[in-house]
């Protein structure tokens, strides 16, 4: 690709960023926070076996186990980070 | 003069302040570094933090920033004539707009992406944390109000634009039906859903609400700020991506087309100004300093971008050099939207007198007014392109108020749930915001409504500034270029504060008012001086934590020379 073609669509590129940073990049933000309130609780049920208190029976646990462990790190990162009310607006 | 200079002029101090103010700021004192991790790198959750191209900052910086303030305030600011406000809007953009949306990134940035609320905890007291959270809240109801008023004048002044709003919602909703539950296509509900708004737009021309409802219903404030409040429940109680997303998704690309084809429209009329650069320093809202420097707020500088900017932007920065462009580069473009604001403002009425009919009415049919003329000039009808206009003014303004009804349900609940329970339900936090917002629109004058608001968001960026000024001390750095601004926007602000309560609350105690003016002035102006002596003890803390800091690196041993 010359370097006249990739300087175009670097710019069409760009613009599409910005009209999806307009239109849609609230929208994916607001369905990714959905989505992780919802992992929050699917976490929550499994939590009880890591910490030796079984809440589920151990069965179900053990096949809940291998979709929740990817998703530990930044699940913590979001339960202990300090939240406020401000957070609510951006 | 042409308002083609007036442009070259904005483009001419917006390269200035991004390409050698800025970027000395960037590189000399703040010095980013690209090889330094952001929170949004180091802290990646896959939802608040999480790196994102600039370019989509971009978009999501100016959507967010970008709503009905940087119009309105230059419409009613002309009233002092269009150089003090063309000189407010170029300076304050220079000097402050900027300085404060890029270090308020930059803040939250180099603290981990915490919020203003831990910032001001962490840097000046804890005490300092609640009473800037309390603060936040009346000013969101200020911003309810003054938004409200907006939406609600313009429904009445200009009868095709109810219509035209119901569709806009109407597509709104299908589109959120069609991308969520239906799974189609993005771009074929993008087609469908904005050609139902346009339709809206073109059935408001055919059937005005006083054709549809009666001249009495179509001219009852009440009426309307009814539908803003039930719009506004809607969007507070329903999951956000049945409601709120959709319409705002529809509405950003009738808002995106208005403004490109709008400042097109100016290229090609290139319009003279017609109103005079300058008409007394007094008028009825108040004296040039301090009132008109908080009527302007969102086109010079706005508390509520330093909110979007450590909340948001901060939390999704993949690079430190990217602040620059997102944070400083985007206020520069709202600039530019003030400007457009101005010249619709200063150039389609052929005297002072016209204005001043029509801004009577409020701010709404001076914008649709204006936009009509310039989208006429590329080619829409002049009935149309007004209607065009009015839709775009109630959902800027719309938007922004539907998203601060939530946040108060949101706060109404954490602040009021130790009291009764029945604060936690979604339904009666809703209520306890929209009534107190509805109390507003309908009680206060919407100019002295839209001062309030500029004065307490105009504040908000004064104490965002105090807390960049208390960690630039922390750290050591040159403060001057952030606090100098703080100190000025402090002053100005408290100053325009209280002038309008003494105003507001001369007259209630006066007893010369009677109804809804007793109960708007005061409301208006009791909230006002809360946000003056929530403001005060802020500033006293954050004395006391710049004292404390230059204490702390006084204390430390110096380097040796040697």
């Amino acid at each position: 690709m010359s370097e006249k073609q990739k300087k175009k669509g670097g710019f069409f590129q760009s613009v599409k960023e910005f009209v999806y940073g307009v239109a849609a990049h609230d929208s994916a933000r607001f369905a990714l926070k959905t989505r992780a309130s919802m992992e929050h609780l699917f976490i929550l049920i499994t939590m009880g076996d890591m910490l030796g208190v079984p809440i589920l029976p151990p069965y179900y646990s053990l096949r809940l186990l291998p979709y929740v462990v990817p998703q530990i790190s930044t699940w913590k990162r979001r339960m202990l980070r300090e939240k406020d009310l401000t957070d609510g607006l951006a | 003069m042409n308002a083609i200079y007036v442009l070259i002029m904005g483009f001419v101090v917006a390269v200035l302040g991004y390409r050698v103010y800025a970027k000395y700021i960037d590189s000399k004192i703040i010095q980013a570094d690209p090889n330094r991790m952001t929170p949004a790198k180091m802290y990646m959750d896959g939802v608040e933090f999480m790196p994102t191209s600039r370019n989509i900052l971009y978009g999501y910086q100016f959507k967010s920033i970008a709503g009905a303030g940087p119009i309105i305030g230059p419409i009613i600011a002309i009233q002092w004539g269009w150089l003090p406000a063309l000189v407010w809007i170029l300076a304050g953009t220079f000097f402050i707009g900027w300085v404060h949306d890029y270090s308020s990134a930059i803040i939250a940035m180099r603290n981990d992406g915490a919020s203003f609320g831990g910032l001001s905890h962490r840097l000046i007291s804890p005490r300092a944390r609640i009473i800037l959270l309390s603060f936040i809240y009346f000013y969101l109801l200020l911003i309810v109000g003054a938004f409200g008023n907006v939406v609600v004048s313009t429904a009445v002044g200009l009868k095709g634009s109810p219509m035209a709003w119901l569709f806009l919602t109407i597509g709104g909703v299908l589109a959120g039906q069609m991308i969520y539950r239906w799974k189609i296509d993005i771009i074929l509900t993008t087609v469908i859903t904005v050609g139902i708004a346009m339709v809206g737009i073109f059935l408001g021309l055919k059937a005005p609400s006083n054709q549809v409802l009666g001249d009495s219903l179509a001219n009852s404030r009440w009426l309307w700020a009814i539908a803003a409040f039930v719009f506004c429940y809607f969007a507070s109680v329903l999951p956000i991506w049945r409601f709120s997303l959709p319409v705002n998704y529809v509405a950003a690309y009738i808002v995106f087309l208005g403004l490109v084809f709008g400042v097109i429209g100016v290229f090609i009329l290139r319009p003279e100004f017609t109103l005079p650069a300058y008409t007394s320093f007094k008028i009825p809202i108040g004296p040039i300093w301090p009132i008109m420097f908080v009527t302007i707020a969102c086109g010079a500088v706005s508390g509520w971008h330093s909110i979007v900017s450590s909340s948001g932007t901060a939390r999704q920065l993949e690079n430190e050099m990217d602040a620059r462009p997102v944070g400083a580069g985007i206020m520069f473009l709202e600039m530019m939207l003030a400007l457009f604001a101005l010249i619709i403002a200063g150039t389609i009425y052929g005297s002072a007198g016209e204005y001043a009919a029509a801004v009577a009415k409020g701010p709404g049919g001076v914008f649709a007014e204006g936009v009509g003329k310039f989208l006429n000039a590329v080619g829409l009808p002049l009935g149309l392109g007004k209607i065009y206009g009015s839709v775009m003014m109630i959902f800027l303004a719309i938007t922004i108020m539907q998203l601060v009804v939530r946040f108060m349900r949101v706060a109404t609940a954490e602040l009021l749930s130790d009291i009764s329970p029945i604060f936690k339900n979604v339904h009666i936090g809703t209520l306890v915001a929209s009534v107190l917002g509805m109390v507003l629109v309908i009680t206060g004058w919407w100019q002295y409504l839209w001062v309030l608001f500029g004065g307490a968001n105009q504040l908000m960026a004064s104490l965002a500034l105090m807390l960049v000024s208390a960690w630039l001390v922390s750290q050591g750095k040159p403060a001057a270029w952030a606090m100098i601004p703080m100190i000025f926007m402090f002053v100005t602000t408290i100053a325009a504060l209280l002038y309008t309560s003494y105003n507001l609350l001369a007259k209630v105690f006066g007893g010369t008012l009677k109804g809804e003016a007793l109960i708007g002035n005061t409301l208006m102006g009791f909230t006002s001086l809360f946000l003056v002596v929530a403001a005060l003890v802020l500033a006293s803390e954050g004395f006391k934590a710049f004292r404390r800091f230059r204490a702390m690196r006084a204390a430390q041993p110096q380097p040796s020379n040697a």
